[in-house]
């Protein structure tokens, strides 16, 4: 039983993470109707200025909130450089659907590489703010500490924030209504392109603190070449589709599923499935459920 | 229609003509007219090495090459080996065995080198060994940095030569270890899923070392990096109430177990194999969490402040290998170089890839060198090393046998031997560090 | 499959392109040294696994990041034939082409239902969790995989006929019979489908056209024919590891199809010479220029996805169209 609860509180954790990650696929979607690719790669860079601020000042609380807008401007400067001409190009309805994808594609290349260049054979390190030791629960340590509280508290605070400024705000509406009727918005004098910027900004931001808290969680050092971001991608966007794709909430929801889900295989199944399962899962619910698990009845064709 | 369809053939066709053009234009690779050997001149000699540079599996092991390149430029600056001037050849395969194998057919056609020297990987060698066809080609693989008892097969693998101690000597002596320090006591084991992992298994096996584990978790390559996987790992182990943990991974599955078992409040007594023990040289962060856990090594201490050869390699790092920190991979590295330069050296004259192989088997196992095991080259033999002495790491998170630095050896063989003390001496170092 | 073949005169034309072609790499091959052999059997490797991409994406608009993963089941496929079965080393070649082609019927079937960014997604999710199965199964080899091998060079072709020249000629053969057949193919009824189904899906289905059906067929082919470029690769390293297949497998064959053009097949020697050639250039750049290390493995990919940028705003429907559009209108 202990073991079981252990495992469902590595799943949470792990998916909280994966849930920032669908969070900033699911916001660069709803505002320009393009999955970015290059996401892992900004939050990877993201990460390492949150690594070179933190080892400037010694604070994880300036660090944080420094990588947040790193990530924004990193991100935007994306939209308004690259997809902003890029779209505005090929208009012809999503014949050239390949073209954005492609793009973040490079993007992502040209991310890596430049990192690469500066850092070499360096590292970043991100160590733990809080105390990562988990709590003793009648005498046995469980998988849960305060540095993991952090983590869900970020998430929570990210996905209530977000919908508030979503369902609330004239930004938000603004947001929805560009990513919905984009030339309507416009004979409304809502500003599109500068609100799709907006979105990538807030998608960015996002991305960052997936990079920075995936990095805190699992060595507390980030490399260049690293793997565990491209991952980190996938399994974002896995969890963005379990959620629907189009909603905050489910991709919370999408994220956590697939890291409890994930976790569970870990434990109970055998290691050696746990790259392979995200696509199982995703295939599965492409084809059960495609709207996803709380998105309304609809087709799934972009 | 039918011209638009023309044109594009027009196209393609020059595209092809061009390519051709491009491919033959391209300027051949340098190749010495005199010389009779691929990668020997009459002024230099070309050797090559592939392993993980960058990527999570190379941490620690991208240490290699520079200590390697130092030692070689020392040897240079003093007047190389019967003049000629020893290059290396660096190519980073990201621990892959595909990328490996690419490498090594690049080094061999592009680079034209003589030899490859201390290519990393039990996976990527094995791959290597049977892709490209070495032993078939007469092409030395020498002092491969892998444990893998499988290369221990002069049939199979002609050309290769082994450094490391076998895993399965590994093994059985940890099983000793683990028997007469922690009697009764429940043990664990993580290692990795293919034939590194695989070789400890038949080192622990009752026909070998013969320890029980309560909880054994194989890891597949590279899934350590996965937000949660060590987590779990952790969790199977404290479930299965284990009081003594073996590690036997690479140094970043090391890396992650160590952090995983932090969280998890997990305190077994921790013995880690030598090829991932050394992850303060990672993430100096982790230093304190590894201070007092046990490992093992064939080399002396890099903090030994006794050891003549510690002393001279450091001497030539600083030198030669611009402020790189001299950890026991460089150490290890530096060996090597000290080795094949012997090897080159014992080679006659004018080396070539046959006479450089004979003279391994024909002295290897006379080669000074700064372990305390001996080498068992030989011509029935392609094992380098054959034993460990066990230590803890120090504040500082280097690993010492003990406060005086007094090393007890163990030795055994890959089969079904007694682990027993050594009673190997080790000649002594060559003034400066510079066999002739 | 049946495929009528409807010989108009440019297909007369087209084959002895096709056999002009074949010369002149018949020709290259007995010039140039074994590295660069080696070199000209990657680019024909390319050349098909590149192919089944632009069949995918250029005809019927269909998005794949993951063929890395179709290429290491032809791979694996041919491997396994060969180690277990023992048969002929162009059986084990067939027996890729079959499967991958039945994988990708399957995957097709669901993939009919999605588009664009998901399938691109699902695709990705794909390459990264398949190649790992072979840690799962201990008859996959695991990490350091198992070997494929075409065999040394008949004795008859001489001693000097090196192993990676008889490679090229392997890889340009298989390569120039698969161009082949998929340009007819493209000319047949079932390529003027795909064609009808990019332009317009709705007007493709109220012209009777079973559009879900077509979109399997197109990836059943195109998966075939990944099987094909994954046997292939892995006939030239003598190996089939996951490491053979990658992310950046998957992302760099992606790269030489739009570099080739998506959307005509002609090109597709552009993408697969510029995968070779980059990393040439680029090293001989670092060694003239910089002499660093890190330069050296960096720029490669640095150059690949900047061209890849390049091409999306300057040639986005591939440079020979580019061409063509701006001279021959």
């Amino acid at each position: 039983m202990f073991e079981f609860i252990n495992t469902l509180l590595i799943g949470i954790t792990a998916g909280s993470i994966y849930s920032l990650m669908a969070i900033s696929i699911v916001l660069v979607w709803r505002s320009t109707r393009v999955i970015n690719f290059a996401a892992g790669g900004l939050a990877l860079a993201s990460s390492f200025v949150g690594a070179a601020v933190l080892e400037k000042t010694g604070s994880f609380w300036i660090a944080l909130p420094l990588a947040m807008v790193a990530g924004a401007v990193f991100s935007a400067f994306i939209e308004f450089f690259f997809l902003r001409p890029l779209l505005k190009r090929s208009g012809d309805k999503g014949a050239e659907i390949f073209l954005p994808i492609i793009a973040t594609l490079g993007l992502l290349g040209i991310i890596k590489t430049i990192l690469s260049y500066i850092y070499g054979e360096r590292i970043g390190s991100l160590p733990p703010p809080l105390s990562d030791k988990g709590f003793i629960v009648s005498g046995e340590s469980i998988a849960l500490s305060p540095m993991r509280i952090l983590i869900l508290g970020i998430v929570l605070l990210l996905m209530i924030s977000l919908t508030l400024i979503f369902q609330r705000t004239n930004l938000g509406l603004s947001l929805r209504a560009s990513s919905f009727a984009p030339e309507i918005s416009r004979l409304a004098g809502i500003r599109v392109d500068l609100i799709r910027t907006v979105g990538w900004a807030i998608s960015g931001a996002a991305g960052a603190t997936a990079g920075i808290l995936q990095t805190t969680n699992g060595s507390g050092s980030v490399a260049p070449e690293s793997f565990e971001f491209s991952l980190l991608l996938v399994f974002g966007f896995v969890a963005a589709v379990i959620g629907g794709i189009e909603s905050l909430v489910g991709a919370v929801l999408g994220g956590l599923t697939l890291g409890i889900i994930l976790a569970i295989i870990l434990m109970y199944v055998g290691g050696s499935l746990v790259f392979i399962a995200a696509f199982l899962i995703l295939i599965l619910i492409l084809l059960l459920r495609p709207q996803g698990i709380i998105g309304a009845k609809g087709g799934r064709r972009a | 229609m039918i011209r638009t369809t023309r044109r594009k053939f027009l196209v393609a066709s020059a595209v092809m003509a061009a390519t051709a053009l491009s491919l033959s234009v391209m300027p051949a690779q340098a190749f010495s007219p005199r010389s009779a050997e691929v990668g020997v001149t009459s002024t230099g000699i070309k050797l090559g090495i592939t392993l993980p540079m960058t990527g999570s599996a190379s941490y620690g092991y991208n240490q290699l090459p520079g200590a390697m390149k130092a030692y070689f430029d020392y040897v240079n600056a003093n007047g190389g080996v019967n003049g000629r001037k020893i290059s290396l050849v660096v190519k980073d395969d990201g621990y892959l065995p595909k990328k490996a194998i690419s490498n090594t057919q690049d080094l061999i056609a592009k680079d034209k080198v003589m030899a490859i020297i201390g290519a990393l990987g039990t996976a990527n060698n094995k791959a290597v060994a049977s892709a490209v066809n070495l032993g078939r080609r007469g092409i030395p693989s020498l002092f491969i940095n892998t444990g893998f008892s499988g290369f221990n097969d002069r049939k199979a693998f002609p050309t290769s030569s082994t450094i490391l101690p076998s895993y399965i000597m590994e093994a059985k002596m940890m099983s000793k270890y683990v028997k007469d320090t922690h009697p009764g006591k429940k043990v664990c084991l993580l290692y990795q899923d293919d034939d590194f992992g695989d070789d400890a298994l038949v080192g622990f096996s009752k026909t070998h070392g013969n320890l029980d584990f309560a909880v054994k978790v194989a890891y597949p390559s590279l899934s350590q990096g996965v937000a949660g996987v060590p987590d779990s790992w952790i969790t199977k182990f404290k479930a299965g109430g284990c009081e003594v943990q073996i590690v036997f991974g690479v140094a970043s599955a090391t890396l992650y177990t160590i952090l995983a078992a932090v969280k998890a409040q997990y305190a077994p007594k921790w013995i880690l194999g030598s090829v991932g023990a050394d992850i303060g040289s990672i993430n100096p962060a982790t230093v304190p969490y590894v201070i007092g856990t046990t490992s093992m090594s064939f080399m002396p201490s890099t903090v030994d402040p006794k050891d003549e050869y510690v002393a001279q390699f450091k001497e030539i790092n600083t030198k030669y290998n611009a402020g790189a920190k001299f950890t026991s991979w460089a150490l290890i590295g530096m060996n090597t170089a000290f080795i094949a330069v012997q090897a080159l050296q014992a080679a006659g004259k004018n080396p070539t890839r046959k006479s450089l192989l004979a003279a391994i088997d024909a002295s290897g196992s006379k080669f000074p060198n700064a372990a305390l095991v001996p080498l068992n080259y030989s011509k029935t033999s392609n094992v380098g090393l054959n034993g460990y002495w066990f230590g803890s790491f120090n504040k500082t998170g280097d690993l010492v046998p003990n406060d005086t630095f007094t090393y007890t050896v163990y030795t055994t063989d890959s089969g079904t031997g007694a682990v027993e003390k050594s009673t190997y001496s080790r000649p002594a170092m060559p003034a400066k560090g510079l066999p002739n | 499959m049946a495929v009528v073949h409807k010989l108009h005169v440019t297909n007369k034309h087209r084959f002895i392109g096709f056999v002009l072609i074949g010369l002149m790499v018949y020709i290259l091959s007995n010039t140039v040294d074994e590295w660069k052999a080696f070199q000209g059997a990657t680019i024909a490797v390319y050349v098909v696994a590149i192919a089944s991409i632009i069949l995918l994406t250029g005809y019927t608009g269909q998005i794949s990041l993951g063929h890395g993963a179709l290429l290491a089941i032809g791979a694996y496929t041919a491997a396994l034939t060969q180690i277990y079965l023992q048969l002929p080393v162009w059986i084990c070649f067939i027996a890729a082409v079959l499967v991958t082609s039945l994988f990708g019927a399957i995957l097709g079937s669901a993939a009919a239902r999605l588009s664009g960014p998901y399938l691109a997604g699902t695709t990705l999710a794909l390459a990264v969790g398949l190649p790992s199965i072979a840690n799962q199964f201990s008859f996959l080899g695991g990490e350091q995989g198992i070997s494929f091998d075409v065999g040394w060079p008949p004795l008859s072709l001489g001693e000097a006929f090196t192993q990676y020249k008889w490679f090229f000629w392997i890889t340009s053969l298989a390569a120039l019979i698969t161009l082949w057949w998929i340009q007819n193919l493209l000319r047949s009824r079932y390529g003027r489908t795909w064609r009808a189904v990019k332009t317009n899906e709705v007007a493709a289905e109220l012209a009777g056209i079973h559009v879900a059906r077509s979109k399997v067929l197109a990836f059943t082919v195109s998966a075939g024919i990944a099987g094909m470029a994954g046997a292939l690769l892995a006939a030239t390293i003598n190996n089939v590891s996951p490491s053979a297949f990658p992310l950046a497998l998957s992302f760099s064959l992606a790269t030489g199809a739009v570099l080739s053009g998506v959307n005509t097949l002609g090109g597709v020697m552009i993408g697969a010479v510029a995968l070779v050639a980059i990393p040439e250039i680029a090293s001989l750049v670092s060694d003239r220029w910089s002499g660093s290390e890190s330069v050296a493995s960096l720029l490669p990919d640095f150059i690949v996805s900047a061209l890849l940028i390049l091409t999306v705003f300057l040639a986005p429907k591939g440079p020979i169209e580019n061409f063509r559009s701006r001279h021959v209108k």
